[in-house]
């Protein structure tokens, strides 16, 4: 009987995601109330963890219970902790989560609400859970080996160097891409600016805190820095509202650029206990209250979608950004569906304090869904404004015009109404000197959390406030972003010269420190310099860039994940991994080709230099902006190389791995897994992590 | 009633725990449970030199994503 109202319960909730989603596809003229964007997504979350991640556990995997997990056979109280699955869920959701699925849905919100929120919701049940989890899941069966470690075991020893070498190519492009996106938010802001200033000397005053006063208390330490950092953005009004002041934190997108520069090489090189863990403690706070807060205001508010499905710009003529809906609207989405990022958090810490290996289903394939929610809350929230404003916010002025008359003409002449007045008031709600032309999607998203969360509590009076706690969220979150990439970078770097010259690989060894820094963090800045210097806005070249980056390390994953399926016996149930990796290398191929030779100057990168080649010979180009128009065509030719040397990478690796799948289906190479050996498992199947200060073997319970 | 209070108890009391656990406030704590950390062989850490011991290895490997 129990079974039977569990079947009638599962077909409800099938019967109204379909409907919900079904809602959403056909619904044409009057906005649609973003509800149905919840209801839509919950349900088919809900359906494909109870079905889908069940039949990947159960089939593909076959998760085994009784075999004990690193955490349990190396237990060491520092890397290999056994932990509580929901502690551990947590860990891992804080890890994967971040700016990338609230930017990446925001921009593709050009093309319409309908192809970016399906993506979301079907790339991340078939693809990015299904990569995190089955990761995930090599890694525990390999006592919690990283990626590249499991491609060079499992497929090849250039295949293991390919995707080393393709994590730190991609996480140059990611923090340059993330960093512009903040110095587009904080341009011409003096509020945002100060609140985010003022984060460092807080996680000083935290990291000496937690260093010297109270050891580890991070919990405490954490709460007095999340109220300052509230009281930060109260006063950043007041810093806004003085002349003096206001002058000082109004900055260009140069200054920003080498401020961000300049935090980066220090939060490289300074103490790790000083600057970037205290920071990292006061974002996962801020980010796990804004996610969720965005989340009950979206249900509290409910408010209408006013973007229409498709707008007209799915031809690839888009403002925001150029391209069409393939393969672009899934470059762009990237981590709220597919993040091969993801793949070094689920063969990294996770892998070392799992509990059990059924838990890999909830932590990995669950975590990512949670993500992939994530996502859709932003989509709904950059198309619950007006897609006039939208378009004059995410838009460059080469595109729209300089002034804001011309800006408010071209978006109504796109058909999406726009007085150049309403723009004025906004900004003046917000706080801000002016919304036009701010690419990257931060103030965007920005407004629409603010009109959500005001909406909620306070009302217009607290629009201002809302808006610079969302802005302050988003670059917070972002920098700690940057920050531990940059450090991870200089370890990397570390690494690969330490090959050349043994000292320099020495992680205590200050010179070797200092140099390492100097270089990742100049890798990076050279790409967000670019950008900020693109009169296109820079996230029209960069974010596909990142995306392509983004997506071809989740190929990667992929393949790494098939191999070991095939080397496991499971070739019935190849398509698992199969499928999404094929569509992967599909859209990455096609984006990189695009990107390269499509003859659209706003497209394709080398087209785009022979357009001011052409423009010089033509001596249309004054000679003062002579030197800057060469300093641009380098840099497209540049964007051309870098997408080609991703490209070249992931093909290569491909191809290896297909020869070697043939081989092994021929039987021509004998087929060996590096799995750590079977280890039956001492603890007993109640054991839950939490406290287990008990003689290995005992059975306890939670509590 | 007593039933319910002794069930929100015991819900406040986990989510305590799991919180102090997802923000690392009880690492050193669990370090001090491990296996490792009981080894006689070797001097447990104190908590400051846990604590920024556990930092740098962290912090040297992707922890943050995109």
């Amino acid at each position: 009987m129990k079974r039977f109202f569990s079947i009638v319960a599962w077909v409800v909730v099938a019967i109204l995601g379909a409907s919900a989603l079904g809602a959403i596809a056909v619904h044409r003229g009057e906005p649609l109330n973003a509800i149905w964007f919840v209801i839509a997504a919950l349900c088919c979350y809900l359906v494909a963890f109870r079905l889908y991640s069940a039949f990947v556990a159960a089939k593909v995997l076959t998760l085994d219970d009784t075999r004990a997990t690193p955490a349990e056979r190396h237990d060491d109280g520092r890397d290999f902790v056994p932990t509580n699955k929901w502690v551990l869920f947590g860990h891992h959701f804080a890890a994967i989560a971040g700016p990338g699925p609230l930017v990446g849905p925001t921009l593709a919100a050009q093309f319409g609400y309908l192809p970016g929120t399906l993506w979301l919701i079907a790339g991340a049940a078939l693809g990015g859970c299904v990569q995190d989890f089955v990761i995930l899941f090599c890694s525990i069966r390999r006592d919690g080996k990283s990626l590249g470690q499991m491609a060079r075991e499992e497929v090849s020893k250039r295949g293991g160097f390919i995707a080393q070498l393709a994590v730190l190519a991609i996480m140059v492009i990611l923090l340059a891409v993330i960093a512009l996106v903040v110095v587009n938010a904080l341009k011409s802001s003096p509020w945002a600016t100060f609140t985010l200033a003022m984060t460092i000397p807080i996680a000083l005053l935290l990291g000496m805190y937690l260093r010297f006063l109270r050891p580890g208390r991070v919990l405490e330490a954490s709460i007095m820095g999340v109220g300052l950092v509230v009281f930060v953005v109260v006063a950043g009004q007041w810093v806004a509202d003085s002349p003096y002041w206001s002058h000082v934190f109004t900055l260009s997108g140069l200054a920003l650029t080498a401020a961000i520069i300049i935090y980066g090489f220090s939060a490289s090189a300074l103490p790790v206990w000083l600057l970037l863990a205290p920071r990292d403690y006061l974002s996962a706070f801020i980010k796990a209250g804004a996610v969720f807060s965005l989340a009950a205001g979206i249900l509290l508010v409910r408010p209408q979608v006013l973007m229409p499905p498709l707008t007209r710009f799915v031809d690839g003529t888009g403002p925001v950004f150029a391209g069409k809906i393939f393969p672009f609207c899934f470059i762009t989405i990237a981590c709220g569906a597919v993040s091969g990022f993801h793949s070094l958090i689920s063969s990294g810490t996770t892998p070392k304090m799992i509990l059990r290996e059924s838990h890999a289903r909830l932590i990995g394939y669950g975590a990512m869904l949670l993500e992939s929610f994530v996502g859709v809350m932003a989509m709904v929230a950059a198309c619950a404004m007006t897609p006039g404003i939208y378009f004059a916010i995410n838009s460059p002025p080469s595109i729209v015009g300089a002034t804001a008359d011309a800006g408010a003409a071209t978006i109504s002449s796109w058909g999406y109404p726009l007085q150049a007045q309403t723009m004025t008031n906004l900004a003046h709600a917000v706080g801000e000197i002016t919304l036009w032309n701010r690419a990257g999607g931060a103030p965007s998203l920005a407004v629409g959390m603010a009109q959500i969360f005001s909406n909620t509590i306070g009302g217009p009076r607290l629009l201002s406030i809302w808006y610079h706690f969302a802005i302050m969220f988003e670059a917070l979150f972002i920098l700690t972003v940057l920050d531990a990439g940059t450090r991870v970078g200089r370890f990397m770097v570390q690494e690969l010269g330490g090959r050349i010259w043994a000292p320099f690989g020495r992680r205590g060894w200050m010179p070797g420190i200092l140099l390492s820094s100097a270089v990742i963090v100049a890798m990076w800045g050279y790409f967000l310099y670019q950008g900020v210097i693109d009169p296109l806005g820079g996230i029209n070249s960069l974010w596909p860039l990142f995306g392509i980056g983004n997506q071809l390390l989740a190929a990667v994953a992929l393949v790494v994940a098939t191999t070991i399926l095939l080397k496991m016996g499971r070739l019935r149930w190849i398509w698992v991994t199969l499928v999404p990796m094929a569509w992967l290398v599909i859209v990455t191929m096609t984006a990189s080709y695009q990107k390269i030779f499509d003859p659209n100057p706003r497209i394709g990168f080398l087209a785009g230099a022979n357009a001011l080649v052409a423009q010089i010979a033509a001596g249309s180009v004054p000679a003062a902006k002579l030197a800057e128009t060469r300093r641009l065509i380098f840099n497209q030719r540049l964007d051309a190389a870098v997408t080609a040397i991703f490209a070249s990478m992931v093909l290569v690796l491909v191809v290896e791995a297909i020869v070697q799948w043939y081989s092994i289906l021929i039987r021509r190479r004998e087929s060996v897994l590096h799995e750590s050996p079977y280890i039956a498992t001492r603890w007993a199947k109640d054991f839950s992590g939490a406290g287990h200060d008990v003689v290995v073997g005992d059975a306890i319970g939670d509590d | 009633m007593r039933k319910a209070t002794r069930r929100t108890k015991r819900f406040l009391r986990r989510f305590w725990r799991g919180l102090r656990e997802w923000c690392g406030d009880a690492a050193y704590e669990s370090y001090l449970r491990s296996k490792g950390g009981r080894a006689s062989s070797c001097r447990a850490l104190s908590p400051a030199e846990f604590y920024v011991e556990q930092l740098n290895r962290r912090y040297s490997r992707p922890n943050r994503c995109c």
